[in-house]
């Protein structure tokens, strides 16, 4: 039983590890932008694909420490781009229209991108699943992912505490106006917020899909939504709301499947997300004012 | 006053003749039975389209999950449409007399439950400013399609578990006995829905409470400054819309010559997305603009499954195993929709109609503005 | 603030120069003409004033300086640019600083994060501290409260705060929106004695404020806006003796 449930643990913390690096996509955006960017679960997909298709070329599991890393960082480069290249296409042009486009607009759009991005993989991939080449040894995935998720989240609080894009990116987030103020280009740092959220989901898709998932064009439905609850939860906005959210997820999610109700995990994922909507609007770390009429 | 009673009277007999002559005539105007499939099934979904326009066009929220409440009210009318079956015992017949007794209770039953749905998923997501409504729209669609296809029939649990396993899973609800649904939704009980729920909708849009939602979506601080509440606004609207879309359910499931079973996979996320398409093409808030929206996207949805099967594309499928005409035809409406909400966000119509109202009672508003029409202000 | 500033940007016109020009400044939002042609002048070293009733158009037009609204015609130099061609970011690097109205601070962000942020321009990591050094001179209670989340500041602490931010960019021209809105008089004194001490050091200041007999107290000339336009400008020892301004704007 014990055994049980410490395995348990350790998988719903690898598994949440990689949702919160989704997640962190989502809570960057929103946070500068208030915009749910449905394209990110896309962009995670299309990160997977990207990443199995490095891996087999640098060799897969003939050489596993090569295939991994620069197929990894590879994966990482692509989605970064891609996810750049969304903001410009769909986002800018409706920012600068500025109080003119409706407020739903910006919603249609981030729809749209993800349906096309969905379908277009559909098209260029095919809708079968594709297995991913087993370059760790299975015993210490966990291990490898949950050392990655920390490593990179420690990272990331550097990028945002240290450096002059993560305070300028926070200081969006606050005030647009008075961020323009200090001479933030906010086109650059929202650019810069999409391309690093991407990046960050591409590395949870490789990982994700190391621990023996395979890559198909809708896996980003899926794992997209646990992610977004994952940012809700912890406080959308919020960083390590986002990391908070992705692990509670995870562990709860792991430990449902130690009850006869495993199929209904992503119910109760979503019975709690309205579970914390009623009780917590701002999420469990979310510090800005809460958004009540 | 008197004259007006007198008005809306022969409106009233003037549509359920239109619907009565639709019961009878359709048959004989389109012989083939597809293409009236496709024509029940187009004005099935500009039900959906109208109900949908109520809270993503009047109000200015964003629902996208509206599948699930369509999907809801299908299973809800499936059951109860059945149960009536079974018991006034009409055997195969569906007949049209019979329908008087089957389809206000399916119908009615239907709009209530998925009515319900709506108030458990708007009440909290509709408190909070934000999209949390989107989320929470798709969250809730989602996992009703998922509960449902994921039941295996025929296991004996009791409970709620063993309730959902009888509605037949992945393979489709066939009604209480599993020999098909009571299909007792002719073109009277179609075409009397859109008539209704156009005219449903042109009141709501042209009166003060559609006013109060246009401020609402304006400006929420100043309407609610005027005593205009939000929530119970964005509440009712998202109550209201999730019933139309548990009558277009009803519909759709009982449709006449229709689908023999209500399958979870009919109301996936691709059909909410359709949904939104139908409303956005048109122009949000505009009720023709849904009416039309509701039959392009069902007429293009069905001229993709007639193109498949022809002969040049099935060589080429042959070819070429992994291309889905559909996958194609949903980058091609993502794209639409993408540079559509670029260049023209309000849509098609924008917020207009393609008849003006006729000015009844005071202060008519000529349909409001659409603010993409205003001059682009200089860049910054 | 007075000795070596080797980042400033130091304005091509002399002491005593028009630095700032704005000419038949005309601003719209919303339908509205906010501004109907406001023309004015600010000379380098000079403490100009606007006053006006709410909603005259003082802070429309200092937003539209820094470009934060579009405008509808006019003209505006600053030092011979013309800021209608540049963006709000650019205009910050050329040396134009705003304290907007509301403090406008970044609540989440430490007192020190916030102070940095206004070097933002000038990514200096040598002459940054050394510009802090003087803001803490300036008002060493900001000093007192470096790691404590802005947001937990008082108003006038939050005011303080917002006012050195802008001077860590160095700003050869600082325009103040209503500095004293809000804030307990106490500190009201402290801020301007600050405002005073920034004049001196050699920075130019274009102060709304709706504290009348604070403005022409401490400004050299002021501009009266009435409903979009420049109803009177003078002298503002002339101005407070004007029985027009005595009645409407001093209480008598």
């Amino acid at each position: 039983m014990f055994d049980n449930l410490g395995s348990a643990l350790l998988t719903g913390i690898a598994q949440g590890a990689m949702i919160a690096l989704v997640a962190l996509g989502y809570s960057m955006v929103y946070g500068i932008l208030k915009l749910i960017n449905f394209a990110h679960s896309e962009v995670f997909m299309m990160g997977a694909f990207v990443g199995l298709f490095a891996l087999q070329a640098l060799g897969g599991e003939g050489s596993p420490l090569l295939a991994g890393v620069f197929g990894t960082l590879a994966a990482m480069l692509f989605a970064g781009l891609l996810g750049t290249v969304v903001e410009k296409l769909a986002y800018a042009p409706l920012r600068a229209r500025g109080k003119e486009a409706s407020r739903i607009a910006p919603l249609v759009t981030a729809l749209g991108m993800s349906v096309l991005l969905q379908n277009l993989a559909q098209l260029l991939f095919s809708a079968r699943v594709q297995s991913y080449p087993q370059i760790i040894p299975i015993g210490e995935t966990r291990i490898v992912i949950v050392v990655a998720c920390f490593a990179t989240m420690i990272g990331l609080w550097l990028l945002v505490h240290r450096t002059w894009f993560g305070k300028s990116m926070r200081a969006l987030s606050m005030n647009v106006d008075a961020a323009r103020l200090m001479g933030v280009r906010t086109g650059r740092v929202i650019g810069l917020t999409f391309m690093t959220g991407s990046s960050l989901a591409a590395l949870g898709a490789v990982l994700y899909c190391l621990d023996q998932s395979p890559a198909y064009p809708t896996m980003g439905t899926v794992i997209g939504t646990r992610a977004f609850v994952a940012a809700v939860i912890g406080g959308i906005g919020s960083i390590p709301g986002a990391m908070l959210g992705g692990l509670l997820i995870g562990v709860l999610g792991e430990l449902t499947k130690l009850t006869p109700y495993s199929k209904f995990q992503d119910v109760l994922v979503f019975a709690a997300l309205i579970g914390v909507l009623l009780w917590r609007p701002s999420g469990l770390l979310g510090s800005t004012a809460v958004e009540k009429v | 006053m008197g004259s007006s009673i007198v008005r809306q009277g022969l409106g009233a007999v003037a549509l359920v003749g239109i619907a009565i002559a639709a019961e009878f005539g359709l048959e004989l105007l389109i012989p083939d039975t597809a293409f009236r499939q496709l024509v029940m099934l187009a004005l099935v979904n500009v039900v959906v389209a109208l109900s949908l326009n109520v809270i993503n066009g009047m109000a200015g929220q964003f629902s996208i999950g509206h599948a699930g409440f369509v999907g809801i009210g299908a299973y809800t009318a499936a059951i109860v449409s059945g149960h009536i079956h079974e018991k006034i015992g009409e055997g195969a017949e569906f007949g049209f007399g019979a329908s008087f007794v089957v389809m206000p209770p399916a119908i009615a039953a239907a709009a209530l439950v998925a009515g319900l749905f709506g108030l458990v998923v708007g009440l909290p997501s509709l408190r909070l400013k934000g999209d949390y409504l989107a989320i929470v729209t798709l969250g809730f669609a989602e996992i009703f399609r998922l509960v449902i296809a994921t039941a295996s029939p025929g296991t004996e649990a009791t409970g709620l578990g063993g309730l959902i396993s009888r509605l037949g899973g992945q393979q489709g609800y066939g009604g209480p006995t599993d020999t098909g649904v009571a299909q007792y939704a002719g073109p009277f009980w179609v075409v009397g829905a859109v008539l209704v729920g156009v005219l449903l909708a042109w009141r709501l849009k042209f009166s003060g409470w559609g006013r109060a939602l246009r401020a609402l979506r304006e400006d929420e601080i100043a309407a609610a400054a005027v005593g205009v509440d939000p929530t119970s606004y964005k509440v009712t609207s998202f109550v209201i819309a999730a019933m139309g879309g548990g009558v277009a359910g009803a519909l759709l499931a009982c449709m006449r010559d229709g689908n023999p079973t209500v399958q979870p996979e009919q109301f996936n996320f691709l059909y909410s997305f359709d949904a939104i398409t139908m409303v956005i093409l048109g122009g949000s808030g505009s009720v023709s603009g849904a009416v039309a929206g509701g039959i392009f996207v069902t007429v293009t949805v069905k001229l993709i499954e007639q193109l498949q099967r022809l002969e040049a594309v099935e060589l080429f499928r042959a070819a070429h195993p992994d291309f889905d005409l559909n996958a194609l035809r949903m980058v091609v409406y993502a794209a639409v929709l993408i540079v559509l909400m670029v260049m023209r966000p309000a849509g098609v119509f924008g917020e207009n109609e393609i008849f003006r109202a006729k000015p009844r009672g005071p202060a008519q508003p000529p349909g409001g503005g659409p603010p993409a029409d205003a001059p682009a202000e200089a860049a910054s | 603030m007075r000795t070596k500033h080797p980042n400033r940007a130091e304005p091509k016109a002399a002491l005593g120069e028009t630095l700032l020009a704005i000419d038949d400044l005309r601003v719209s939002y919303g339908g509205i003409q906010a501004l109907k042609g406001v023309s004015l002048e600010v000379k380098r070293g000079e403490i100009v004033a606007m006053i006006g009733a709410n909603g005259a158009g003082k802070t429309t037009t200092l937003k539209s300086i820094v470009r934060l609204l579009p405008l509808a015609g006019g003209s505006i130099r600053y030092d011979g640019l013309d800021l209608a061609q540049l963006s709000t970011e650019a205009i910050v690097e050329t040396g134009v600083a705003l304290v907007p109205e509301g403090r406008a601070i970044f609540g989440g962000l430490t007192v020190r994060e916030n102070l940095e942020l206004g070097a933002f321009s000038h990514k200096d990591g040598a002459t940054m501290s050394e510009t802090i050094d003087d803001v803490v001179q300036l008002f060493p209670r900001i000093g007192e409260r470096m790691k404590q989340q802005a947001g937990t500041l008082s108003g006038g602490e939050q005011q303080m705060l917002a006012i050195g931010r802008a001077m860590m960019s160095r700003p050869a021209l600082l325009l103040l929106d209503e500095p004293s809105l809000g804030i307990a008089p106490k500190l009201v004194q402290q801020i301007f004695v600050a405002v005073e001490a920034i004049a001196k050091s050699g920075t130019t200041i274009l102060l709304v404020e709706q504290n009348t007999r604070l403005a022409l107290k401490y400004a050299k000339r002021a501009y009266v806006l009435r409903t979009g336009t420049i109803a009177m400008h003078g002298d503002t020892r002339e101005l407070a003796e004007n029985d027009e301004i005595k009645a409407a704007y001093l209480g008598g």
